[in-house]
């Protein structure tokens, strides 16, 4: 196995506030990655940082071996934990222009997805609820065959019925040589899914391990390590 | 890359600006129908549609301004900017996409706006006149500086389009460098863009004493060569240079921090 993504020394800081703090990390291709943590201990920051959406403080990030930039665009998919899509567009226009952007979306994937979740291509972004431009989002990023996955809370705003639906579609879409760093707090629901994860806290990284040993050395789910963990 | 951002861009800004330049020409021929029966009854419906037709042409100038900063901001430095960011599209394309399509829609705005006016002073032989009036001036500009006057008119437009490219630059490089900022980013914005024009005057300034200093060490361009066309053209090289500088400026700004500096909330 070799590394897809990995971290040292990464530092960020907003003004006074440190958000991420000197994180070391070191992530195998070809498993589903649980990034867990409470509110603000910086999940979404690390995978804003490693999309290049953020400039880190200090430290660095390799995907692939390589920095941030045009070639590590071309191999991460990243589905944010807000709504990025202009709300003038139709679905179709959206696929279009991903298919435009990025060699290894599949479009006829997208279509397939859309008509399982029943969701018109021609509907305009603007009349959708936000659960369903949540779904169009993820059907866009799950449609591109690439190397590394980000899913920034990716079940946070959909109903549970659609939640199913979406974890098997992650599951589904990824080949074996791909990578899934999933963030989210609902751990419960994605933890049969997950093969690795880790636990950020207040800005640091507080435990690493596959989901394998938290079962069989601890003898607990990952869910139930972390209600542990993270005692209020 | 960058001509899919063009692409997209205009398809972005078109569905803003076709409609309203489509409503402005829609309004001066209306204008113009109304204004031919010159009888009492028709004077109210052609003042309305006047006053319409200006407010449409205030508010086409209005959006192209207003389009030119929001389609950099709200598109690369707000929520939109997740999805722009995370393309495999360098930043200096961006600025480029945005760029070249406001220039684009400006100069399409002034066309639409004269060619509007036209249509509502028409008069068989109006516009004969300005084609002869057009030809008048060719036929001087050729008397003037001989067979260069193509080149000449390439070089004007140029000029213009430098110049217009600039202030435009100098919106984003404000825009950006209130970026910068970890809040009150509109008002730094605005600072910025006070700030960039104050340094662009004493800019101007001092370049404007190179040629009295030249002076005084009795250096003239004219004195490298008694050839008028190459005269003209030197005048026209420091004049490009001039204006080059500080568009590449603003440009290096803006570039460096939308790729060294990104920081998106």
């Amino acid at each position: 196995m070799s590394t897809i993504f990995e971290c040292s020394g990464l530092t960020k800081k907003f003004g006074s506030k440190t958000a991420l703090s000197d994180v070391d990390l070191k992530i195998e291709r070809g498993q589903i990655v649980g990034l867990l943590g409470p509110n603000g201990s910086g999940k979404s920051t690390l995978i804003k940082l490693a999309n290049e959406l953020l400039t880190p403080t200090s430290g660095q990030i390799l995907i692939g071996g390589k920095q941030p930039g045009i070639e590590t665009k071309k191999i991460v998919s990243y589905l944010p934990e807000r709504t990025y899509l202009n709300d003038w567009m139709r679905v179709q226009q959206i696929i279009e222009f991903f298919s435009d952007f990025y060699d290894n979306f599949k479009p006829e994937k997208a279509y397939d997805m859309l008509k399982r979740l029943n969701i018109s291509p021609n509907d305009r972004l603007k009349t959708m609820s936000k659960g369903t431009k949540e779904k169009v989002q993820l059907i866009l990023v799950m449609s591109r065959e690439a190397e590394l996955y980000f899913l920034d809370e990716p079940i946070g705003g959909v109903d549970p019925a659609a939640r199913d639906y979406i974890l098997e579609t992650i599951l589904s879409n990824y080949n074996e040589n791909a990578t899934v760093i999933i963030s989210s707090h609902l751990i419960s629901d994605i933890e049969k899914i997950l093969d690795y994860v880790i636990f950020l806290n207040q800005s640091k990284v507080v435990l690493t391990s596959t989901v394998d040993d938290i079962r069989d050395a601890k003898g607990k789910s990952v869910d139930l390590l972390f209600r542990e963990v993270f005692k209020c | 890359m960058l001509t899919k951002l063009l692409k997209y861009e205009v398809k972005a800004t078109g569905r803003l600006f076709l409609p309203i330049f489509l409503s402005l020409l829609v309004f001066a021929a209306i204008n113009k129908i109304l204004s031919v029966f010159h009888h009492p009854t028709w004077t109210t419906p052609s003042v309305i549609t006047m006053i319409i037709y200006s407010i449409i042409m205030a508010a086409m100038f209005v959006m192209t301004f207003t389009v030119m900063i929001q389609r950099f901001h709200k598109n690369l430095l707000t929520d939109e900017g997740y999805l722009m960011y995370t393309l495999p599209v360098k930043s200096w394309q961006h600025i480029m996409s945005k760029l070249l399509i406001s220039m684009m829609w400006i100069i399409a705005s002034v066309i639409v706006a004269m060619l509007s006016i036209e249509i509502i002073t028409y008069k068989p032989g109006t516009l004969g006149a300005i084609l002869q009036a057009l030809a008048a001036i060719y036929k001087q500009m050729i008397g003037h500086f001989g067979a260069s006057d193509y080149f000449l008119l390439f070089e004007l437009i140029l000029g213009g389009l430098m110049t217009l490219a600039s202030c435009i630059l100098i919106v984003y490089a404000s825009i950006a460098i209130g970026h910068l900022f970890a809040r009150h980013k509109i008002l730094s914005s605005l600072g910025a863009f006070i700030g960039l024009t104050t340094l662009s005057q004493i800019y101007l300034v001092l370049a404007f004493q190179v040629p009295r200093i030249a002076h005084f060490a009795d250096f003239s361009l004219f004195n490298i060569t008694s050839n008028k066309f190459i005269q003209s053209e030197l005048i026209f090289a420091c004049g490009f240079i001039l204006i080059a500088i500080p568009c590449a400026a603003y440009f290096a700004v803006t570039n460096y921090i939308l790729s060294r500096r990104l920081n998106l909330e």
